[in-house]
C-alpha cells in the first residue's frame, strides 16, 4: 500500500513543548501530545508525505519496514493528525459547510492574530505612531471595500446570493468615515489621509478579495466572514483599544468612532451573513468546499502578513506617516 | 523678482558633518562646504517650493543671483527642483525611459540588500525557506498566465503588439521552474500547491495594473525585468556566487538551480532587454498625470517585490509547512 496516496495531512496550528520532551500539537478540534520518538517519526513522515521519494527509500532511511510505516500512519490517523483521502466527502450541504467553518474559525483567527505586534502594542512596547499607522491601513482597507464588495455582486449569478451581498455592501460602503474621524482626533486631517497611499499588504488584502469575488461567491463570502469574525467579540477587541489608549495617551475621540463602527457591525449581525448565504446553497462538491475553505484560511494568513508589514513600516521612525503618493517633483 | 520656486526633494536627506552639508538623494551624494554650505543651511527651512528665489533672497538678506546660482547647481545635481504647476506640458517616451531607469536603480536597492539572499548563500536559511523560494518563484512566473494575459487583453493600440508578444513568449516559463520542483515533488502536488499571500500580492498587483493602465503596468513590469540576469558581467557574477552558495549548503537543490538557470537562458534568448525602451519610443507623449501614475506603479512594484522576499523569509520561518497544500474538507 502506498501511504502517500492514502493519507493527507491535517493542519497543525501550533506546536509547543510539553513535559518530558513531548510535543503538543494543536489542531482545530483537539490537542495531540506526542512523545519525543513519536514526534520525530511524525515529523519525518509529514515532511516525506508530499515528496517524490519512493516509499521503500524512505523506509530504509528512517529504519522502518513497510508494515511498521503503515501502522504508524494508521495510528496518526486515529490520533487525527492524518486523514484518509478516500474519506473525503464527494459533496456537502451549505449548512454542513457552515458548521465546518464555525468549528475552524477560532483556529484561523488565532493564527491571524498570532503576530507579536499585538502583544507588543498591549504591553506598551509599541507607540502612538504604530497605532496611528495601523489605523491608517485599516482606513484604506475599509475604504477599499468599494473595490471588492460591488465586484462580488457583479460576478454572482444566483439572485438570492447577490441580493444578500448587495445589502451588505449598502450597509458598509461608507464605513471608512469612522476611521477618518478617529485619525482626525490623532492629528491627521482628512485630506492627508485620503491622499495617502496604503501599504502593499493593505492593497493585497483588497486585491485578494477581488480575486475571490471573481472566482466564487462562496470563496468571497468566507473571506468576508473571517473578517467579520474579527469584530464580534467585544472581550477581544476592547482590551486592545483600552490598553493602547492608556499606554500611548490616545484621546477618547480617537477610540469612540472605532467602537461605534464595531457596535454597528454587531447590530447589523454581519457575522451571520455567511450562514444566511450557505442556507441558500443546497449542495456543493467536496472539491469546491475545499477551495472555499482554502480561501478562508488564506485570508487569515493575509492578516498575519499584513500585521507584519504594518509593524515593519510604522516601526521605522524614518518612514513618513501617512505614506505619500509618488511625486516626480518632490521625490 | 520670482525666478522660480526651489524645493528640496522630500526624499533627500541632509546631514551635517564637520562643517560640511551632505545631501543624499537616490544614489547620489552632494557635499557642500564653506560659504555654499552656510548659504544652504540658511535656505533649508524655506525650500518647500512655496517661496520664490526673489522672496528667499529678500528674507535672508542675500543677493538673488547667489541664491539662484546655488539652487540651479543643486537642481542640476538632482537634489533640488523648481516647483512648476501642471501646465499641460508632456514628457516624451524617451525622457520617461531615462527617468524611470534612474528611479528603478534606487527603488531596487532594498531588493538587492534583502537578508534572504545572505541567508541562502551562507547556509543559515531553513529547508522551508529554500524550497519556499523555489516554489514562490514558480508561482510568480506561472502568474504570467494572469497578468500578462490581462495586459494583452486590455492593451492600448500602441501597447498591444508588445504585450501580446510578451505573453506569447513567456506563458510557459512557469513549466521550467515546475521541472526543477519535480526533482523533489510529484507534479500533482506542485500544481495544487498554494502561493504565499505575498506572492499572490505581487501577481494580483501586476494583474490589477495590467487591467487598468497598459503603460503603467509595463513600467512596473520593467522593474521586475531589471532584476533578471542579462548576462552582464557584474550582475552575472553576483548571481553565480548566489547559486554556488546555495548548491554548497543545500546540495539537494542542484536540479532546482538548473531550472533557475534554464529560465535565465530562456529569458536571455528572448532579448527582452530593450522592449521597454521600444515601448517608450512608440507611445504618444505622456501627461504629468500619466508620468506620476506609471512611476507610482513602478515604485509600488518594487515594494511588492520586497514584500515577496519578506514573505519567503518571515512566513516560512513562522509557518514552515512546505509545500503549501490546499485545504480539503478533512484537513482543517
Amino acid at each position: 500500500m502506498l501511504i502517500q496516496k492514502e493519507y493527507g495531512l491535517r493542519r497543525v496550528y501550533e506546536t509547543t513543548p510539553a513535559e518530558n520532551g513531548a510535543k503538543a500539537l494543536r489542531l482545530s478540534d483537539q490537542v495531540v501530545e506526542l512523545g519525543p520518538r513519536e514526534f520525530d517519526l511524525y515529523d519525518r513522515l509529514t515532511a516525506w508525505l508530499p515528496t517524490q521519494e519512493p516509499q521503500d527509500v524512505f523506509c530504509e532511511r528512517i529504519g522502518l519496514d513497510a508494515g511498521k510505516l503503515a501502522s504508524l500512519a494508521r495510528k496518526l490517523s486515529e490520533a487525527r493528525l492524518l486523514y484518509r483521502l478516500d474519506e473525503l466527502p464527494a459533496s456537502i450541504t451549505g449548512l454542513e459547510l457552515h458548521q465546518e467553518f464555525s468549528r475552524i474559525l477560532p483556529s484561523w483567527l488565532a493564527e491571524a492574530f498570532s503576530h507579536p505586534f499585538w502583544e507588543r502594542m498591549i504591553s506598551g512596547q509599541g507607540s502612538k505612531r504604530m497605532f496611528s499607522g495601523w489605523l491608517i491601513e485599516l482606513y484604506h482597507y475599509t475604504r477599499n471595500a468599494n473595490r471588492h464588495m460591488p465586484l462580488s455582486c457583479a460576478h454572482t449569478r444566483e439572485k438570492p446570493l447577490k441580493l444578500l451581498r448587495a445589502k451588505h455592501y449598502a450597509e458598509e460602503w461608507n464605513h471608512y468615515h469612522y476611521f477618518t474621524k478617529a485619525l482626525k482626533a490623532l492629528g491627521y486631517p482628512d485630506e492627508t489621509v485620503t491622499s495617502s497611499v496604503p501599504l502593499p499588504m493593505t492593497l493585497a488584502l483588497s486585491n485578494f478579495m477581488r480575486q475571490a469575488a471573481r472566482e466564487d461567491i462562496l470563496a468571497y463570502s468566507i473571506c468576508s466572514a473571517v473578517l467579520e469574525g474579527t469584530t464580534t467579540d467585544r472581550q477581544t477587541f476592547n482590551p486592545y483599544y483600552e490598553k493602547c489608549a492608556e499606554h500611548y495617551g490616545l484621546p477618547r475621540e480617537a477610540i469612540r468612532p472605532i467602537y461605534a463602527h464595531l457596535e454597528l457591525d454587531v447590530q447589523y449581525q454581519h457575522s451571520d451573513l455567511f450562514h444566511e448565504i450557505l442556507e441558500k446553497v443546497p449542495t456543493l462538491t467536496g472539491a469546491r468546499a475545499g477551495r472555499v475553505l482554502e480561501y478562508g484560511h488564506q485570508l487569515a494568513e493575509h492578516i498575519w502578513l499584513w500585521t507584519d508589514e504594518i509593524e515593519k513600516y510604522y516601526g521605522d521612525e524614518a518612514n513618513p506617516v501617512p505614506r505619500r503618493p509618488f511625486d516626480p517633483q518632490l521625490d | 523678482m520670482e525666478m522660480g520656486f526651489p524645493l528640496l526633494r522630500r526624499s533627500a536627506s541632509v546631514q551635517r558633518r564637520d562643517g560640511q552639508l551632505v545631501i543624499e538623494h537616490l544614489s547620489s551624494e552632494v557635499t557642500l562646504e564653506g560659504p555654499a554650505a552656510k548659504l544652504l543651511d540658511k535656505l533649508l527651512p524655506h525650500l518647500d517650493g512655496q517661496t520664490s528665489v526673489g522672496a528667499l533672497a529678500e528674507k535672508l538678506d542675500e543677493r538673488p543671483e547667489r541664491v539662484l546660482k546655488l539652487a540651479r547647481q543643486l537642481s542640476a545635481a538632482g537634489v533640488m527642483a523648481f516647483r512648476t504647476d501642471d501646465d499641460g506640458s508632456r514628457m516624451s517616451g524617451a525622457q520617461f525611459y531615462e527617468l524611470h531607469k534612474e528611479r528603478c536603480r534606487h527603488w531596487l536597492r532594498p531588493i538587492y540588500d534583502h537578508p534572504l539572499w545572505t541567508k541562502i548563500v551562507e547556509g543559515t536559511a531553513t529547508r522551508s525557506q529554500v524550497i519556499g523560494f523555489a516554489f514562490e518563484k514558480y508561482h510568480y512566473i506561472e502568474g504570467a498566465y494572469e497578468h500578462m494575459a490581462i495586459g494583452a487583453a486590455n492593451a492600448t493600440a500602441e501597447m498591444m503588439p508588445h504585450l501580446a508578444r510578451h505573453f506569447i513568449e513567456e506563458y510557459n516559463h512557469g513549466d521550467i521552474y515546475r521541472k526543477g520542483l519535480q526533482s523533489l515533488f510529484p507534479d500533482d502536488v506542485i500544481l495544487a500547491a498554494q502561493p504565499l499571500p505575498s506572492t499572490r500580492a505581487l501577481v494580483n498587483f501586476l494583474s490589477e495594473s495590467a487591467a487598468r493602465n497598459s503603460f503603467a503596468y509595463y513600467a512596473g513590469n520593467e522593474l521586475l525585468q531589471l532584476t533578471e540576469n542579462t548576462g552582464e558581467d557584474q550582475a552575472g557574477q553576483a548571481v553565480n556566487i548566489f547559486y554556488a552558495g546555495m548548491k554548497q549548503h543545500y546540495p539537494w537543490t542542484e536540479r532546482l538551480i538548473n531550472s533557475f538557470l534554464a529560465h535565465t537562458h530562456a529569458d536571455q534568448k528572448l532579448g527582452h532587454d530593450d522592449v521597454f525602451q521600444q515601448m517608450c519610443a512608440s507611445v504618444p507623449p505622456l501627461t504629468g498625470k500619466e508620468v506620476r501614475d506609471a512611476l507610482e506603479v513602478t515604485r509600488s512594484m518594487a515594494e511588492h517585490l520586497r514584500l515577496f522576499l519578506d514573505g519567503i523569509d518571515v512566513f516560512y520561518r513562522r509557518f514552515p509547512g512546505i509545500p503549501r497544500m490546499p485545504s480539503t474538507l478533512r484537513s482543517e
